[in-house]
């Protein structure tokens, strides 16, 4: 897609009023700020629908707009087969660990782990992960902005990046996690608003039955995606083991990403924690069923309009280039200011985790003496120096948004996520079989996302012993997530079995996180679950072994 | 142990099942893929991947305008596990009632 020649002035005002509002809901959040508590997980006083709501806009991060859409024009079902994934994930954060976490009282995932285990180590090391994680998710959102900001309303990329950095930055600084949580709230509502409504406009100019309800007309669509690619639907052409690699990198790396963890810290009680993720999925699995049925609205336009040639670069864009063609302008215009509000709540929850990390839990945990007002002071200055930092490293990353946000899932699920489920649901889990499947799980993940995407070395030629040549086939590096989840469980269950147990008020956290009033040593003791994850895990890395000649390369 | 062992039963089979139909079925076959197209994943036919005629979609299978498999996929990954995810709540809601009295 070529840049706009000039500036769309309709665009640049909508998003400039998501901008401002944003600044003022942060302003006028300020003042239930009185303490650290306020300031990182605004007083644990959020509602389940606030929190839900909040929850929606992380999650639909500027990838809705940008990228979904290309991955299913080019990606076949796989597209599809993640998105899925990510949807049902969230009642797996839900069922394995969002209350629970809430009942444990931490401000962060870093803070939970290391009060958990009783480990000032696993602290540091999951800082480190958290880092790496954040700044993977966060900078391809911010670059994201910058090139909204560029094709779409004709301004240059790097002001883009800048003006939306500084004023996440600020709004993050300023209001805290109450800031945060109004924010998103209310970028959630625009982002529905903005997306709904231009892709049902959409679907009635291109003659679906089921316009007003996108996810209907999506159903319309099927059958002519069919008729124009007539492969896209057959999930076999990929090895199975790429699906166990979606499901894994879903289900677990939504519990180890801290932004959405930090989540559950800030709503009143286990209870509003578990409605919250209810209402949450709802409203994602809506979004996501309408970025399907603007996929298929892309093909069905580019298959039956005469005149359109659009280059592969373009289908990015295709969610605004289908409105525009097919709306208006004013349509755009709302496209764009949603795509805006997308990427700031995003952006937003990642500066939060980010600094609440720096301060809380590493400086916090060096300078145990520091009292809470420096603390706090110290939080608004850290929180400024991430989001300079985080501009500073959007100008040139690494790598584009959803690929990069794929392999943070992966790392996550590994390196944050195995420790956070078997510390709520294993009690033997111990620091020693954490600190070793924390580090073999995560530095597969990395290693495997600087040698394949930073690198751009060829997946089967990279040097991971044995399992290298099994990464063929399209987007087959998604199974380094396999190999890091799998040894992440093992390790951590192996290693905690042979080294002595956890003190007992280690162990009795666990049952204080489910609820019960009192301590009993069977609970969640038994050998039944984590000989069950082996057993899973070791069938696992078989199965991924296995089908070489079946499946393309 | 009895309000013990209902919480992991039912925890249990909730995240079975969210994450078989929602998680990982639904993406991975889309419910009984291969009875829809009448196709199984054999090199010959991976070979004709390319071909005109591996794609033999069965007629009259649509559900609200959906291929069944389609249907079947949104209602597990999306409405499914929303619905299985209110019932997990409703019951972890009473049993965190009777562990407060």
């Amino acid at each position: 897609m070529e840049p706009r020649g000039e500036v769309f002035v309709l665009g640049l005002v909508l998003s400039i009023i998501v901008l401002v509002i944003s600044v003022m809901i942060s302003v006028w959040a300020r003042r239930f700020t009185r303490n650290l508590g306020d300031y990182y997980v605004a007083g644990r006083s959020i509602g389940a629908v606030n929190n839900g709501l909040a929850m929606v806009s992380l999650a639909l991060s500027l990838t809705t707009f940008i990228g979904l859409t290309a991955l299913i024009i080019e990606g076949v079902y796989i597209a599809v087969a993640v998105y899925a994934s990510f949807t049902a994930a969230f009642i797996g954060l839900m069922i394995l660990a969002a209350p629970y976490l809430r009942r444990h009282k931490s401000f962060t995932t870093m803070a939970f782990i290391s009060e958990r285990y009783g480990s000032k180590s696993l602290r540091y090391m999951s800082v480190v992960v958290m880092m790496v994680v954040s700044v993977l998710y966060l900078a391809g959102n911010l670059k994201g902005i910058g090139i909204v900001f560029y094709f779409l309303l004709g301004v240059p990329e790097v002001v883009g990046i800048v003006v939306g950095g500084l004023v996440v930055t600020l709004y993050v600084t300023l209001g805290g996690m109450y800031g945060v949580t109004y924010n998103q709230t209310f970028q959630t509502i625009v982002l529905l608003f903005c997306l709904m409504f231009p892709v049902a406009i959409v679907l009635r100019t291109l003659g679906t039955s089921g316009w007003f309800f996108p996810p209907l007309g999506y159903g319309d669509m099927v059958p002519d995606m069919i008729s124009f690619v007539p492969h896209y639907f057959w999930a076999m052409l990929e090895h199975p083991i790429t699906y166990i690699a979606i499901f894994l990198g879903s289900f677990f790396g939504i519990i180890g990403l801290p932004h959405f963890v930090m989540r559950f810290f800030t709503v009143r009680d286990a209870r509003e924690a578990r409605w919250s993720t209810v209402i949450c999925v709802f409203l994602v699995g809506l979004v996501n069923t309408t970025v399907y049925a603007t996929g298929f609205a892309a093909v069905y336009f580019m298959q039956t309009s005469a005149g359109v040639d659009l280059t592969p670069a373009a289908y990015d864009y295709m969610v605004f280039i289908l409105v525009e063609a097919l709306a208006g302008e004013g349509w755009l215009a709302l496209a764009v200011a949603g795509s805006v509000a997308a990427g700031l709540s995003t952006v937003s929850g990642l500066l939060m985790i980010m600094g609440a990390g720096l301060i809380h839990d590493l400086y916090g945990e060096m300078k145990p003496e520091v009292d809470d007002e420096k603390k706090l002071k110290l939080s608004y200055l850290a929180m400024f120096l991430v989001g300079v930092f985080v501009i500073l490293f959007s100008l040139n990353p690494p790598e584009f948004i959803l690929k990069a946000i794929m392999w943070s899932f992966g790392i996550a699920a590994a390196g944050l996520g195995v420790p956070i489920v078997l510390g709520i649901w294993w009690k033997r889990t111990n620091k020693y079989g954490v600190g070793a499947g924390m580090v073999v799980g995560s530095l597969i993940g990395f290693l495997g996302w600087i040698m394949i995407d930073y690198m751009g070395m060829n997946p089967v030629d990279i040097p991971f012993p044995f399992f290298a040549k099994y990464l063929y086939g399209p987007m087959g590096w998604i199974k380094v997530t396999v190999l890091a989840v799998t040894f992440s469980f093992i390790l951590t269950i192996v290693v905690s079995w042979l080294t002595p147990p956890p003190p007992k008020e280690l162990q009795r956290q666990v049952d204080e996180m489910h609820g019960w009033p009192d301590y009993d040593e069977r609970r969640y003791n038994s050998k039944g679950l984590p000989i069950s994850i082996l057993v899973v895990c070791v069938f696992l890395l078989w199965f991924m072994t296995t089908l070489y000649d079946v499946f393309p390369k | 142990m009895k309000d013990y062992k209902l919480e992991v039963w039912v925890t249990t089979i909730c995240f079975i099942i969210v994450a078989i139909t929602g998680g990982f079925f639904s993406s991975f076959v889309v419910i009984l893929n291969e009875v829809f197209y009448n196709q199984v994943p054999t090199p010959e036919a991976l070979v004709a991947f390319y071909g005109e005629n591996m794609f033999v979609v069965k007629e009259n299978l649509f559900v609200m305008g959906f291929p069944l498999h389609y249907f079947l996929l949104i209602m597990f990954s999306w409405i499914g596990v929303t619905i299985v995810g209110a019932i997990w709540c409703l019951v972890m809601d009473r049993l965190e009632e009777r562990q407060k009295a």
